[in-house]
């Protein structure tokens, strides 16, 4: 990597670790200009600067006002940078259908956790909150998304769940199903059948990347077999 | 001498010595079994005076709980500004309204949005004040009727946008404060219609804005500023009060208790002990009890232990750390009633 692309991806990283939008424009602006790889920007200026983020969060260092803004940054630079990817990401990505489950309107959880799936490439159809049993059903048939992450934050929607991912793999056995939220745990998460869970978005992105890698995998080995 | 659960709320409140802690709440606490008892359904009750105030007098009949509260949503106040609620009256089980419709789509209404003259009769407030009155007239004398309000910024997050506020919390500071400024006019207002119909403790739930979201510095900029406003004029109107956050709040504990509130009430996430470290023995903490776990999952047997912890941890009441959850074993809330009763003088620390 030479010193210039170096610079802009250090540029990008600090931008949005410092909420500094102009300064995240700047620099992918200089990168598209420059014919530097969107790709290779993104995966090693924005991603690093909203994992870096995330560490302050959780050392409460930012708060979610802090959050949402190096958000905002980071998203000014995924614009620009976007329509410039010739492929999408380094690894893995997919589909995923995004929603706060009906009777609960606490969205702020789920918002971070888009975020974080927004940055790493993948496409999401994020339905907002208070969105009823079936509305994600007919989404994940409609967009044929490999992942279903369900949010609830109290523990009466929490409940509702688990008709959505039975009516879900139901409907496509294929389809990965991940919940979170406060009041979930490991332990419900295996009771109502889903796929996973995490307790924060840093993790949720993770365990979505190993989940749609071993899905690819086993799709893999059938389609050669 | 025996004192009436109201006494001994109200008389704690106004600093004065009581016999034991009391066991109640300023926020929510209805439960299914009191809806069965009544055959009702929760979606209803929303808007409707005398099934608010019967429903709400279930806890107080049924376990001894030693209050009655209305009402049980939090788009009261959000509604007399503009919003629309929704009651989910078509969903099969319970679930707590909200709002569908907000009140300020546009930034630019933050500061300046419509007040309505006659907040007595706007959106729902004519069905908490006649709640109000039906309760104080059934048992007025004997149990304390309480009633709630959300704090400024939680009540911005209900007429706009809590993501956009928390945003522009930072953002764009003066016109959030300038909006807050708006609501605690706003609120002090329904305090007061609430005082007339004869309420006699009012909390405010500022729950959108503890350490889970916002920052230490951020919550002394601009959150504490509009509830010492709120809470001076609670004051100067004589209504005995308390100043609810949810989630963590070690972090703010010293700046809530400046706020001047006549007492404080924090959830589970809160170290008490920690909190007397950092204000002192003087002020009135309420709490810490898990208002899920506790009272829905847990056998009755895991009640008294919390709530012996609780008074060693130095709580000057009983109370569930939110609104009680409705689906709350009706053998827990008794026993988190009756472990009060036996612990709640020898085990505090003002009578020890
Ligand atoms: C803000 C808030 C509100 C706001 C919500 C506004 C909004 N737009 O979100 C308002 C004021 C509207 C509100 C209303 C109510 N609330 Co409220 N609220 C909160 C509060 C204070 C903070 C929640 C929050 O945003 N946390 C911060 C975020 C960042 O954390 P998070 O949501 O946990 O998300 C993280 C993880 O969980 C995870 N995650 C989240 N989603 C997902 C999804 C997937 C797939 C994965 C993998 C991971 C994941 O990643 C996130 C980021 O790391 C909590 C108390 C608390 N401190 O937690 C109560 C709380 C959630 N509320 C509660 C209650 C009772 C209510 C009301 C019923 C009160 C009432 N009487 O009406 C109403 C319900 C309205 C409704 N029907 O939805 C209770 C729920 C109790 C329970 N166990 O069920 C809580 C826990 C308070 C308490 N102490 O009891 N509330």
């Amino acid at each position: 990597m030479s010193e210039r692309t170096d610079e802009l991806f250090g540029k990008l990283k600090q931008g949005v670790i410092d909420f500094d939008e102009d300064g995240v424009i700047e620099a992918a602006n200089a990168v598209v200009d420059e014919g530097i790889d969107a790709v290779e920007a993104v995966f090693n200026g924005l991603v690093p600067g909203m994992e870096h983020v995330g560490e302050l969060y959780e050392q409460q260092e930012y708060f979610v006002p802090e959050l949402l803004m190096c958000a905002d940054a980071m998203y000014a630079g995924l614009e620009i940078l976007r329509p410039h990817m010739t492929r999408k990401s380094l690894g893995v990505t997919g589909v995923v259908v995004m929603g706060v489950v009906q009777g609960d309107v606490h969205d702020i959880g789920k918002n971070i956790v888009k975020m974080m799936f927004d940055v790493a490439g993948f496409e999401v159809h994020d339905l907002g909150r208070d969105v009823p049993l079936e509305v994600f059903v007919e989404e994940q048939l409609r967009t044929d998304a490999e992942l279903v992450c369900l949010s609830a934050m109290m523990t009466t929607t929490m409940v509702g769940m688990k008709d959505i991912i039975k009516q879900i793999k139901e409907k496509n056995p294929n389809a990965r199903v991940m919940i979170g939220g406060a009041p979930v745990t490991e332990d419900i998460a295996d009771k109502f059948g889903a796929d996973g869970f995490a307790e924060d978005a840093s993790n949720a992105l993770k365990d979505a990347i190993n989940m749609l890698t071993t899905l690819k995998k086993i799709k893999d080995e059938a389609d050669s077999a | 001498m025996a004192f009436t659960p109201k006494e001994r709320v109200l008389k704690q409140l106004a600093g004065e010595e009581i016999d034991r802690v009391p066991c109640y709440s300023g926020m929510g606490n209805v439960t299914v079994a009191g809806l069965e008892q009544l055959g009702y359904k929760f979606a209803m009750v929303h808007g409707d005076a005398e099934m608010m105030a019967n429903l709400a007098a279930t806890s107080y009949k049924l376990y001894g709980y030693e209050c009655a509260v209305v009402p049980f949503d939090f788009c009261v106040e959000a509604e007399a500004l503009g919003c629309v609620m929704n009651a989910y009256e078509n969903v099969a089980h319970l679930l707590y309204p909200t709002i569908k419709e907000k009140a300020i789509e546009d930034e630019e209404m933050l500061d300046k949005f419509p007040i309505p003259d006659d907040l007595a009769n706007a959106g729902r407030v004519p069905v908490v004040v006649e709640a109000i009155k039906r309760l104080k007239g059934e048992f007025g004398d004997e149990v304390p009727i309480g009633t709630y309000f959300l704090g400024p910024f939680t009540l911005g997050g209900q007429v706009y946008d809590l993501d956009k506020m928390l945003k522009y919390a930072f953002k764009k500071q003066d016109l959030i404060s300038a909006m807050l400024d708006r609501l605690a006019d706003v609120l002090i207002r329904v305090a007061k219609i609430y005082q007339d119909a004869g309420a006699d403790y009012i909390t405010v739930r500022e729950m959108g804005s503890g350490t889970d979201l916002l920052s230490p510095r951020l919550w002394k900029a601009l959150i504490k500023p509009h509830l010492v406003k709120i809470f001076e004029a609670l004051k100067e109107m004589g209504i005995p009060n308390n100043l609810h956050i949810c989630g963590e709040t070690n972090m703010i504990i010293k700046d809530m208790n400046e706020c001047g509130a006549d007492s404080m009430s924090v959830e589970l996430k809160n170290d008490v002990a920690k909190s007397r470290e950092d204000i002192g023995t003087e002020p009135l903490i309420f709490g810490n009890l898990d208002a899920y776990k506790l009272l829905v999952v847990d056998p009755a047997e895991a009640v008294e232990g919390a709530v012996i912890n609780a008074l060693d941890q130095g709580v000057d009441a009983i109370w569930p750390g939110c609104d009680i959850w409705p689906e709350a074993k009706p053998e827990n809330v008794k026993a988190l009633v009756q472990a009060t009763e036996k612990h709640g003088a020898a085990k505090w620390f003002r009578k020890k």
